[in-house]
């Protein structure tokens, strides 16, 4: 399954390659990431709480998801035709999650979440179908939903995330979405202390704003 | 609809998409509009004795489809002036923040909305108080999620020490981050003569995860008269003449490089194998190439004279092109624009000029650079005020075929009550999902 998982994305990768250039997530990063600790990420707000819905269907707060870890959140929907939007969340946080699977000692400090802005579509089934691809059995990666656009409202106003549906010239919903890449790390004490978009997006520096965060 | 555009992030542009542009000159993270733009939005002086006097922004229908083409459709007011200067969206381009030089007051304006009448949203008047004393705000520029702003003083002495202030795209202050000094260096490698503090532009390489910012001169001399400005010795001591390598992902100064003369706008190149950015100096008139050697180490070097600088055409904005083949240089105290071939950025060629006007600032051009837009205004107190007339304080928009430019239409701004007009931005109605109003 995992090879096969592999695989697919591999050929979803090339098969748009020529089309499109890849965000650097994809790839090797260009510049040496400033190294653990040796800089400061200063709060850029507060990660607000909302009602969301897990894979299994269960009603939780946001908050208490965050379990007390550094949290790395991401707005997705599983639709997403653009390898450079959501599907570039998904890769990357994959990989923080190999890497955080190779070093026990951090595994349990973070939280990974990804979160859809398609409550009409993306319901807990469609979400858990969607997890297999990317969550690995030993990590407690968190897909989750919301009921509807009035719950998910506040999250998106709160985490200032722009979305906007796509709709054809009928006036029905097209199924896609306008929207621009935001990752959220948040600390311990739920301050956003980066915000990453697609060209900015990449496993190393993650990796490293994680561990700065947890040295401090 | 006929506008096309694409929203998405320059990484992905630079190298899969053709393209001219002030849309390119830009942040890398912002929407882009890769179609006919439907408004140019102008953050505009108040002028005494010129309408009701206050700074506004202003906006104008350029869509040659619209039935106001040409012609202004709105104008909103701040109250009072405050030295309107410059511009610059969120990343998500549904805010537009302008900022004021003698105040320190931000505006943020709503442009998504209604694209075509934006409407003030919030007003930062705490900014020198938050930020520990940093004054004049210029640069508004697009991070993910936040804006980074150039300051360009400070409240302790208005000279040109200042620094990098950050705040959420909600208006909230994050941090401020002040330029390296000789006596302060913060660990950047001092390369030259000079380590002054100053600020003025700032442009970014994510690739290459660098940031780059410029450099000008105080609240005491850009809030003085131009003429007593140059006839003080001491005062023309007092503009900058650096750069500054950042560490953009940790916000640290890494170099400071000596460009002698006031280094302003700057212009990084598209190509994702072209390390360089371009910038020209106001005082010495020459294009700079700041640029990363071999060793990886970033450098900086005149690579062209912009006119004759015993003339002091004072060069002014600069917008490259998509290639990163062209670059429009406006030179202020001529009127005149500039087009130099960059192809070989070591050599920068003047190979076209054009008089816009009495004087002119800002350039700004469409997508896919077959449309040119200026504006006259430099500052309040070094702006021309003769002789009268539509080519002192105006929007002009322009074709261009590659080789000249052909006038379209042109706003006189005292004429039509306005004020003086600087920094342009454009707008679409479908960056918004918003459908075009009844033409």
């Amino acid at each position: 399954m995992k090879a096969l998982t592999l695989l697919a994305i591999s050929l979803l990768i090339a098969s748009h390659a020529g089309a499109q250039v890849l965000a650097p997530g994809y790839g090797t990063l260009d510049y040496q990431p400033p190294e653990i600790g040796t800089y400061h990420l200063p709060p850029l707000g507060t990660a607000v709480d909302g009602t969301v819905r897990d894979t299994a269907g269960q009603s939780h707060h946001l908050h208490e998801l965050f379990d007390g870890r550094v949290v790395l959140m991401g707005f997705i929907y599983t639709q997403c035709p653009d390898m450079n939007g959501c599907p570039l969340a998904s890769y990357v946080m994959k990989q923080v999650q190999a890497r955080l699977l190779k070093t026990p000692s951090l595994r349990d400090q973070v939280r990974l979440i990804s979160l859809s802005f398609d409550p009409q579509y993306d319901t807990p089934k469609i979400m858990k179908t969607y997890a297999h691809h990317f969550r690995h059995p030993e990590f407690d990666w968190l897909f989750l939903t919301t009921d509807s656009e009035a719950d998910l409202a506040p999250l998106l106003q709160g985490y200032d995330q722009w979305r906007q549906k796509v709709y054809q010239d009928d006036g029905s919903y097209s199924g896609s979405m306008s929207h621009i890449l935001r990752v959220y790390l948040i600390d311990r004490d739920r301050n956003i202390r980066n915000i990453y978009n697609a060209g900015f997006l990449h496993v190393d520096t993650v990796y490293n704003d994680i561990q700065t965060l947890l040295q401090e | 609809m006929k506008t096309t555009l694409i929203i998405s992030f320059c990484f992905f542009l630079m190298a899969s998409v053709v393209s001219w542009a002030d849309e390119t000159c830009m942040s890398p993270y912002m929407a882009k509009i890769e179609g006919q733009e439907d408004f140019v939005y102008i953050w505009t002086l108040g002028v005494p004795g010129v309408g009701d006097e206050q700074d506004k922004l202003v906006t104008v229908d350029v869509n040659p489809e619209s039935d106001h083409y040409g012609r202004v459709v709105a104008s909103l007011s701040v109250g009072g002036r405050n030295e309107a200067h410059h511009t610059g969206f969120t990343d998500d381009r549904r805010f537009l923040w302008a900022s004021g030089l003698d105040t320190s007051k931000i505006f943020i304006f709503d442009v998504y909305t209604d694209p075509a009448k934006p409407r003030l949203h919030k007003t930062i008047e705490d900014f020198v108080e938050k930020s520990g004393g940093v004054v004049g705000p210029h640069t508004n520029y697009a991070l993910p999620g936040r804006i980074i702003l150039t300051g360009l003083s400070n409240s302790e002495d208005g000279s040109g020490r200042t620094a990098l202030v950050e705040y959420t795209n909600g208006g909230q202050y994050v941090a401020t981050y002040w330029m390296p000094t000789d006596s302060d260096l913060q660990g950047a490698k001092k390369s030259g003569q000079f380590a002054d503090g100053y600020g003025y532009d700032l442009r970014v390489l994510p690739r290459k995860n660098l940031m780059l910012t410029s450099s000008f001169t105080g609240f005491k001399n850009y809030m003085r008269e131009l003429g007593s400005v140059m006839g003080d010795e001491e005062a023309m001591k007092a503009f900058g003449n650096t750069m500054v390598v950042w560490d953009l992902h940790a916000k640290q100064p890494k170099k400071v490089l000596d460009v002698p003369g006031a280094p302003l706008e700057i212009r990084c190149a598209w190509d994702k194998n072209h390390d360089y950015c371009f910038t020209s100096t106001a005082l010495t008139s020459k294009v700079w190439l700041v640029y990363e050697d071999k060793e990886g180490d970033w450098q900086a070097k005149a690579v062209g004279d912009i006119g004759d600088a015993s003339k002091i055409p004072l060069p002014v904005d600069i917008s490259i092109s998509k290639d990163d083949t062209r670059l429009w240089v406006n030179t202020w105290n001529d009127g005149m624009t500039r087009l130099f071939d960059v192809s070989d950025p070591f050599n920068a060629r003047q190979i076209y000029e054009k008089k816009i006007g009495e004087q002119v600032n800002m350039v700004s051009q469409s997508w896919d650079g077959k449309r040119v837009y200026y504006t006259s205004s430099l500052l309040s107190k070094w702006d021309k005020q003769a002789p009268v007339g539509p080519d002192l304080q105006y929007f002009k928009g322009y074709n261009f075929d590659g080789q000249s430019l052909t006038p379209t239409f042109a706003i006189d701004f005292i004429a039509e009550g306005l004020g003086a007009p600087h920094q342009m931005r454009f707008g679409a109605y479908a960056l918004h999902g918003v459908k075009a109003a009844s033409r």
